[in-house]
């Protein structure tokens, strides 16, 4: 079958995306939850996730960088970032959070400026990832189409 | 159970990731599904004449909170069940003292969803 080598390229990404954490048992939650309900899903929550997740940053580096940072605001805005990536298994990026979080809790600027670089980092590199993720699915699922 | 023979369920949370994943759990039992973004808005469909079955009630929101949002309906006569789910363990106290009838913690699997589920006769 020609989607043969794309499916192997996923499953290795799949596989490596678990063994360096970077996703935990949580997704493969949603990968089941997908095999119920149809093709789509996965798709929609991660393109969901990564909008929401790129939203916050964005509103993380406006807060961190005011005169006077309400640290309650950063708070929140991290412990809904938390939640999404916990919901989709995003570990690496939920821990971060969880440190965020502490630093937010000691009213630590430069503690959150180093916490907010920590995020983008990890969910840049996420966010790779499930690009590769999705375009490959879609390449998969064009040939089997076929 | 509200009129319809049709399990009713109103989701309320503050993250669209997660009531989107909360929805395709909930669909696959063919419960049909409103979503509500914080306490107060789920309370409003409640004054503004909804009936639902059950509801799951995140906790930490902006304005009003799961724990406040339970004890309004309860105080309103609400007697829908409520699943109180929430990364915050310790808020497991608070939620079941104000009216909540189970407590789940995030990350919610299937399976723990299915079993209170079928323990609240939802699933034949």
């Amino acid at each position: 079958m020609a989607s043969a080598p794309l499916k192997a390229q996923l499953t290795d990404l799949l596989n490596s995306m678990f063994a360096m954490d970077f996703l935990d048992e949580q997704f493969k939650e949603l990968q089941m939850l997908e095999e119920a309900s149809g093709p789509g899903f996965l798709a929609e929550v991660v393109t969901l996730f990564c909008g929401d997740a790129e939203r916050i940053i964005f509103q993380l580096s406006v807060l961190i960088n005011e005169p006077v940072v309400d640290f309650g605001k950063v708070d929140a805005n991290v412990h809904q970032l938390k939640g999404s990536s916990s919901s989709v298994g995003a570990k690496r990026v939920a821990l971060v959070c969880v440190k965020f979080r502490n630093v937010c809790l000691e009213n630590d600027k430069e503690g959150c400026i180093v916490a907010l670089h920590e995020i983008r980092h990890e969910f840049d590199e996420l966010h790779k990832k499930f690009q590769t993720m999705l375009q490959l699915e879609q390449q998969i699922r064009v040939l089997d189409s076929k | 159970m509200a009129s319809s023979q049709v399990v009713k369920v109103l989701i309320v949370d503050d993250d669209v990731v997660t009531r989107r994943i909360y929805r395709t759990m909930l669909l696959r039992f063919g419960f049909e599904i409103t979503e509500a973004g914080d306490g107060k808005s789920a309370v409003s469909q409640f004054l503004i004449g909804n009936e639902y079955d059950l509801i799951l009630m995140d906790n930490d929101m902006p304005g009003m909170n799961g724990v406040e949002a339970t004890r309004t309906l309860r105080g309103m006569g609400i007697l829908a069940k409520i699943i109180a789910i929430t990364a915050d363990a310790n808020s497991r106290g608070a939620l079941l003292d104000a009216g909540a009838d189970e407590f789940l913690l995030k990350p919610v699997n299937f399976t723990m969803l299915t079993v209170i589920l079928k323990a609240f006769n939802f699933l034949n």
